[in-house]
């Protein structure tokens, strides 16, 4: 299902025409100004389509021609940054998935925009490649302070790279806001309790949701808890650990979009 | 807009379609040279016939009864051709008694053998007309060629004697005309042997011998057109200049001896490049202008440059320019290339040869040098190049479809001579502002007349302007409103 990921970035990149609202960027209306709106953007749309019958390289110097003051040695750092001085020089239809994903975002970076958008920078990647991939996300946000949008539909990977999330569901922003705010939230009033005897607990407290032999749920509020440690412990329960429950980005979503098929 | 163009001339460079293009293109005019080289001028000698081809026709021949009235006909050709092979073969090494024995002994043959054995049998003819043969090729055992001229000098000249006799007995101003378009035409023949002699230009198929049967045409025709009461039609105008040209140029070759269209030297080759080679540089040009766009759109890539700091105006145009840049280096590269391999096989030296060329309107044969000659023709044709191009460039752009853009500019540039012959042969006036019409611009060279009535050189440069703007107009507005479909 088309829920509008892929275009929402083409049409911040002008690729689509606006229908009803603005893009901006550092600015510029990406529709009234093109060419300033996009001078300090990098991108890569859907899959990382370079010119296979050039060497990396030349693919990068192709970029470079197109920008004022990209000299040869920006070029080599950029290669350094993305670990590909081995195999700069080879045709880019040599190239594996992981290696035309980095080579995409050398080109994408080259210019040092201070936006840069990725589609799916992982998809199609191998468990290293990911790791990888997140690692130079991190240098790029960190070392040449970019401001990076992902799109994604991975969302254990977001989990992993990103500081703030937009949910979209079709077609429409239904959150957008830190990632550890969005998982705070969920998981505001559930509280995990290990204890030795959950049949007895449930005898004592009936709102419980009994997970297994020694664990159970309870959604209350912080200030309820030792009340209901008192009352465990005073009918002789042991407690092992209480907990306040991590949600995944996936559970918030899933409550967030209410389950929906996510495309 | 420099560094746009810049890249998109990488990209073409760095593909190995250009160079295996360019390698096709390379042999293929190897290939026509050798042609021109090794292929054989057609002279009398192959109207001689195999043995196996004789020895059916003779069989056949002994199938035949002359006797009866159904067979004879076929009898007496059959016998004829064997009769006149038999002599041509005799006298093979000889180009001028084969042309003697196809034009002149030939007719004998078959009369002689209608006499012999046909309805009407007549010994005493058949002997009258074996004699006269006889005679000529006794001529022929004489290795004298220049009886013949000079045979064909006294016959026109005893026609002029004739006819002027016959001028003095009329008064009709119908007859006395008809009678000095007579002598006008035995004029040409007088003039023709007179040639002959002169020049000492025994009979054959080379090109003097093609100048005289050149010459007589065209002189024929010409005073056909100037003795009409009539005024000419734009067509029979155009057919007169065309006698004209001809006419002036036999003269030229008889005069100088010099073969102007000789086919078998470098400059003959590159008179004639476009003609030649003009297919070839449009299926290249063609095939660039047809995927410079749609392959960018297909693979993907061209979103690589959609985002980056340039207008979708002017990613387009100096795409636009490439092919235009394009197109001067295909012209180049081929007539390098052809004048490489054409100068190795006939030598370089024809190149000091003057192009001769008519001017229509001051009637004068003008030299000009081979390469300004062959500069004025890559003028000409450049907008038809350059409009081929820009359809396939925007049919790849609006569809990105380059097999379509592509066959589609081939297939405009083979029907070009068929549509421009159906115009100009039902005479739609209303068709002259078509493309087709105005694209070659070489019909207005050295002011000759227009394919069409009223046509003239700025109305056709208009045209091509205006088909070249509609083209592109549309092609530009398309792509700048596009959105980028997924891949």
């Amino acid at each position: 299902m088309e829920h509008g990921k892929t275009t929402t970035i083409k049409l911040i990149l002008g690729l689509q025409s606006i229908t009803s609202g603005k893009v901006i960027i550092n600015g510029y209306d990406i529709e009234k100004d093109f060419t300033n709106a996009i001078k300090k953007v990098g991108a890569i749309v859907e899959n990382p389509d370079m010119y296979m019958y050039l060497s990396g390289y030349q693919n990068l110097k192709l970029v470079a021609n197109l920008y004022k003051n990209i000299n040869n040695e920006r070029i080599d750092d950029v290669v350094k940054l993305v670990k590909l001085e081995k195999r700069i020089k080879d045709k880019v239809s040599k190239y594996s998935l992981g290696m035309r994903q980095r080579l995409g975002i050398a080109q994408a970076i080259l210019h040092k925009p201070n936006l840069l958008i990725l589609d799916e920078p992982t998809n199609g990647l191998d468990p290293e490649g990911i790791k990888e991939m997140r690692e130079l996300l991190k240098v790029l946000a960190s070392k040449e302070k970019m401001a990076i949008l992902i799109s994604s539909h991975n969302l254990a990977e977001l989990d992993n790279f990103c500081n703030k999330v937009s949910i979209i569901k079709n077609g429409n922003i239904i959150e957008t806001s830190e990632i550890s705010k969005i998982k705070q939230e969920a998981s505001k009033e559930l509280k995990l309790f290990k204890v030795d005897n959950v049949i007895i607990a449930k005898k004592i407290i009936d709102k419980i949701e009994i997970i297994d032999n020694n664990n159970f749920k309870l959604n209350i509020p912080e200030e309820e808890v030792p009340e209901i440690i008192n009352k465990l412990v005073e009918n002789g329960i042991k407690i092992y650990e209480v907990k306040k429950e991590e949600k995944t980005l996936e559970d918030a979503f899933f409550e967030k979009t209410g389950g929906n098929i996510i495309e | 807009m420099n560094k746009l163009i810049k890249n998109e001339l990488i990209k073409i460079f760095k593909k190995k379609t250009i160079y295996i293009t360019m390698i096709i293109v390379f042999l293929l005019i190897i290939f026509m040279n050798c042609m021109f080289k090794f292929a054989n001028n057609s002279n009398y000698s192959v109207y001689i016939y195999s043995e196996n081809y004789i020895s059916s026709l003779e069989e056949e021949l002994s199938k035949l009864n002359p006797e009866k009235s159904s067979d004879v006909t076929l009898y007496i050709n059959i016998k004829s051709e064997l009769e006149l092979n038999e002599l041509m073969n005799k006298y093979k090494d000889s180009e001028w008694k084969l042309s003697i024995i196809n034009e002149r002994i030939s007719p004998f043959i078959t009369e002689k053998n209608t006499y012999k054995y046909g309805a009407e049998k007549n010994e005493e003819q058949v002997q009258k007309i074996s004699n006269e043969m006889d005679s000529l090729i006794a001529k022929l055992e004489q290795n004298d060629w220049k009886y013949f001229a000079s045979q064909d000098l006294e016959n026109a000249n005893s026609t002029i004697e004739e006819l002027e006799r016959q001028k003095q007995q009329t008064e009709d101003t119908e007859i006395l005309k008809s009678l000095d378009i007579e002598i006008e035409n035995a004029q040409i023949d007088k003039e023709i042997a007179l040639y002959r002699l002169e020049k000492n230009i025994p009979y054959g198929t080379d090109y003097l011998n093609r100048a005289l049967t050149n010459l007589k045409t065209a002189s024929s025709s010409i005073i056909e057109y100037e003795n009409q009461n009539k005024e000419l039609e734009y067509e029979e105008k155009k057919e007169y200049n065309d006698a004209l040209e001809v006419k002036a140029e036999s003269k030229y070759i008889l005069d100088t001896g010099i073969d102007i269209n000789k086919t078998d030297s470098l400059k003959g080759i590159l008179q004639n490049f476009y003609s030649q080679f003009g297919i070839f540089l449009i299926v290249v040009i063609v095939m660039i202008a047809g995927t410079i766009v749609s392959e960018e759109s297909n693979k993907g890539t061209i979103k690589l440059l959609l985002v980056k700091p340039y207008t979708r105006n002017k990613i387009l145009l100096s795409k636009f320019i490439t092919t235009l840049i394009m197109i001067a280096f295909v012209i180049i590269t081929t007539i390098i290339m052809q004048i490489l391999v054409g100068g190795i096989l006939f030598g370089f030296e024809s190149l000091e040869v003057p192009v001769i060329a008519y001017n229509f309107s001051t009637n004068v044969l003008e030299e000009i040098n081979i390469f300004m000659y062959l500069g004025i023709q890559t003028l000409t044709q450049l907008p038809m190049i350059i409009l081929l191009g820009t359809l396939a460039f925007a049919i790849s752009t609006i569809f990105s479809n380059s097999a379509l853009a592509i066959t589609i500019s081939l297939l405009g540039y083979m029907s070009t001579s068929i549509i421009n012959q159906l115009i100009i042969g039902y005479n739609l006036s209303y068709m002259k502002y078509f493309v087709t019409m105005n694209w070659d611009l070489s019909q207005y060279l050295f002011g000759n007349l227009p394919s069409m009535q009223g046509m003239n050189i700025t109305m056709s440069i208009i045209t091509c302007i205006i088909y070249l703007l509609v083209m592109l107009i549309p092609t530009f507005i398309i792509f700048k409103k596009r959105n980028i479909k997924n891949i």
